[in-house]
């Protein structure tokens, strides 16, 4: 072995793209799809209340143009919603509403989430460009951590 | 019947539940490693991390080799 690197993934998506990681994302964690639109929401411009929380998953940018601009998608598990948008300076966010439960709580399930959508679109970049360049997968799998671990090998001639 | 040489190699990749990616470059020597990580940080995003091992600084050099034969 001759290097080992980290590499903090870059969300860098048109809202097709990170709506695919984002609904992998809350599928690995038991979530449902509640619902996808494109309609401008007054709600999600109105500032928060006690029994929701707002995140930004870090390092994004979901490039639209102006008819994507409000497109939201909702996923829900056990009584609690997060919504994902895109905010105002482009960035991706997330909505977590729950009644009865702590900021904290709100905030550890969006912190989550949040993570989750940055590894999935982490692994479908990967697979998106290993099978762009011929590239081989030749083992994949879950770890107990959720981690997910792929070898792969390239031939050259 | 002509041979054609093929050159193998492998990268582990581990995608962290916090979304960090780990990738760990096997089969490569030498500097051209380091394209192999420009590559993973191209299409995913910035290195935080970098260990280079002690076969970095051995020349560049292939490991491994499968034979294919060709009609």
């Amino acid at each position: 072995m001759s290097v080992v690197c980290v590499i903090a993934p870059v969300v860098v998506a048109a809202w097709p793209a990170f709506s695919s990681a984002a609904i992998a994302a809350a599928g690995s964690l038991g979530y449902q799809v509640a619902s996808e639109t494109s309609r401008l929401a007054l709600e999600a411009r109105q500032p928060a209340t006690p029994s929701e929380v707002r995140l930004e998953v870090p390092g994004s940018e979901i490039v639209t143009t102006q008819l994507q601009r409000d497109q939201r998608l909702a996923v829900t598990r056990d009584g609690v919603t997060i919504t994902f948008s895109r905010d105002a300076r482009g960035q991706a966010s997330l909505c977590v509403r729950g009644e009865g439960l702590s900021e904290e709580t709100l905030r550890a399930l969006g912190l989550e989430m949040s993570q989750a959508v940055l590894q999935q679109y982490a692994y479908q970049r990967i697979m998106d460009e290993m099978r762009q360049r011929g590239l081989q997968v030749v083992e994949e799998e879950q770890l107990e951590d959720r981690s997910i671990h792929l070898r792969v090998r390239q031939w050259e001639g | 019947m002509g041979g054609l040489i093929m050159i193998e190699r492998e990268f582990e990749i581990t995608i962290h539940p916090t979304g960090q990616v780990e990738v760990h470059v096997a089969g490569v020597k030498g500097k051209s490693c380091l394209e192999v990580i420009q590559f993973f940080e191209k299409i995913i995003g910035r290195v935080e991390d970098r260990q280079l091992t002690h076969e970095y600084y051995e020349p560049d050099e292939n490991v491994r080799f499968r034979l294919e034969q060709r009609r």
